[in-house]
């Protein structure tokens, strides 16, 4: 089945094409972060702005006409509010002209299926780390659900995400642009400072170390600091996943959302997966970053296993926590 | 030595000293993190966790002993018996709600003495052929007069047993006399949004 995704729940807005569980494109424009950060109602002016182009591109990436899709897929939650109503209003407008079912789509869950699908991993321990998420999760049966079942949260941070605590360090240090990636270049070049490392069992928190690190900027080496803040966070992400690993003797593990671009958390990930011979895998970067293609690829299973949902009933929900969200 | 167990950051030897036979506990190095990141972890981890320890063992808490402790390594005594977990899962086993009291009372006197847990669940509690109950892992403890940090122990336990169980483990850690203020927080951290649908696991 042919399955048009539209994933709007942050910065980026991303339409994507999956058909018989392959992607066949995935299109999206972003947001450019100023040093404000995210303003929700300029990056939803964006979004209405793009939405339509973006779509229209990928129809064109794919070689489809518009009435070749067979249903759609739009992001439900969890995001900003602003943002996830205009994915959700072209998502309606698109099943009612076309006449196709429709159905919402949680985002971490499809964070963590489009992992798996290119990871080619059945049941793994996952570490999503982006923006605004930083959670280590597994998927167990339901008892009830009609599903495969629902992922439980095994460790999560108990404040910000860790995309947003480098970002936000980035903002202040004046990098440009503001990014976690920024952060990365700075940091090939630094050596250690110690800075606070916060692990509770399979929780974390990173505003303590975000506060502090601020405090230094200007009186530590800026590429000193990056490094160090880097290899800190990392290092608390790395240790409450080998905990999650071992205490669910899990065989594989998968790293994905927008931080799992970073080439570092990769190397590290996989240093420690080896030493407990556990497989380790992760999608390409174009599936890591918020994309529309892993939200098509969970609603086109949704809609074969016979997921409805009236157009009328659609919502988005901004806290929509993944382990309310039945996984087919 | 001879490896008996492995944990997420360390591994567990049997040897000899002196002639009599101890347990050492190694932090090993990961060879993923920052080097210098590495060793202050391993190393501040290896004192706070022997100093906890060696300060329970002093105000009357049934833990191991502590022989010795160097950078990375504790050298304690080694306890027969069987976890607390294995006796559970055990349906043959019947445990009486005594043994639960007397666990209360232990983790009474714990925090009595500033001591939270980190990580008090049935997988790290030895029961001696005398049913009587020891603490072992000290791993995740924490000196500290915080009474989340002293809730925390006793949500982890409240998840991993029975109420019948639990509320015999109560009567014993009513002896701890700021008791009522640790439930009055633990009820409070039930009630956080996050929480609700969170199910704590425990090995």
């Amino acid at each position: 089945m042919i399955v048009l995704g539209i994933e709007s729940s942050a910065h980026t807005f991303g339409v994507g094409i999956v058909d018989n569980g392959k992607v066949i494109a995935n299109e999206k424009e972003m947001y450019k972060i100023t040093d404000k950060g995210i303003v929700p109602s300029r990056v939803a002016d964006f979004h209405m702005g793009n939405a339509a182009k973006v779509i229209r591109r990928t129809l064109h990436a794919a070689g489809l006409g518009i009435k070749d899709i067979e249903g759609i897929g739009y992001t439900m939650g969890p995001g900003i509010g602003t943002c996830l109503n205009v994915g959700m209003l072209a998502a309606k407008a698109l099943a009612y002209f076309l006449k196709v079912p429709i159905v919402p789509v949680n985002h971490a869950v499809a964070h963590i299926e489009i992992a798996k699908k290119f990871a080619n991993m059945q049941d793994p321990i996952a570490l999503y780390v982006s923006g605004g998420n930083s959670q280590i999760l597994k998927l167990y049966k339901s008892e009830h659900g009609r599903g495969a079942g629902r992922y439980r949260v095994l460790g999560e941070t108990f404040d910000i995400g860790v995309g947003n605590m480098l970002d936000s360090f980035a903002r202040n240090a004046g990098l440009n642009p503001a990014w976690g990636s920024t952060v990365a270049e700075k940091a090939k070049k630094g050596k250690f400072v110690p800075l606070p490392y916060t692990v509770k069992g399979m929780d974390f928190t990173f505003t303590g170390l975000l506060t502090h690190s601020i405090k230094l900027i200007g009186k530590v080496l800026i590429e000193d600091l990056c490094y160090s803040l880097q290899e800190t966070a990392f290092a608390m992400l790395c240790e409450a996943t080998e905990r999650a690993l071992l205490l669910t003797n899990s065989h594989e593990l998968c790293v994905c959302g927008g931080v799992a671009q970073s080439e570092r958390l990769k190397a590290m990930l996989s240093e420690m997966a080896r030493e407990h011979r556990v497989k380790f895998g992760f999608a390409p970067n174009e599936f890591n970053a918020d994309n529309g293609a892993m939200i098509a690829y969970v609603a086109e299973r949704m809609l074969e296993n016979g997921v409805k949902c009236s157009i009328d009933s659609c919502t988005i929900k901004q806290r929509y926590r993944i382990d309310s969200a039945e996984v087919y | 030595m001879r490896k008996i167990g492995e944990g997420a950051e360390a591994k567990i030897y049997l040897t000899s000293i002196f002639g009599n036979i101890v347990l050492v506990k190694v932090r090993f190095r990961k060879k993923y993190r920052e080097r210098a990141l590495d060793e202050s972890l391993r190393r501040s981890r290896t004192k706070q966790e022997a100093h906890a320890m060696i300060i329970a063992r002093r105000a009357g808490v049934s833990v191991p002993v502590v022989i010795a402790f160097d950078k990375f390594s504790i050298y304690m005594q080694r306890l027969e018996g069987r976890l607390l977990r294995e006796v559970l899962s055990d349906t043959n086993a019947n445990l009486p709600y005594a043994v639960f009291v007397e666990l209360g009372r232990e983790l009474a006197k714990m925090h009595n003495a500033n001591i939270a847990h980190g990580d008090f669940t049935p997988a790290n509690i030895i029961l001696n052929n005398n049913s009587h109950a020891f603490i072992i892992d000290f791993g995740l403890s924490e000196i500290t007069s915080s009474m989340e940090a002293k809730a925390l122990d006793l949500l982890l336990m409240k998840r991993s047993i029975t109420s019948e169980q639990y509320s015999a483990f109560l009567q014993g850690y009513a002896a701890y006399s700021k008791s009522k203020e640790v439930l009055a927080r633990l009820n409070e951290i039930e009630k956080r949004g996050r929480y609700q649908t969170r199910t704590l696991i425990t090995s």
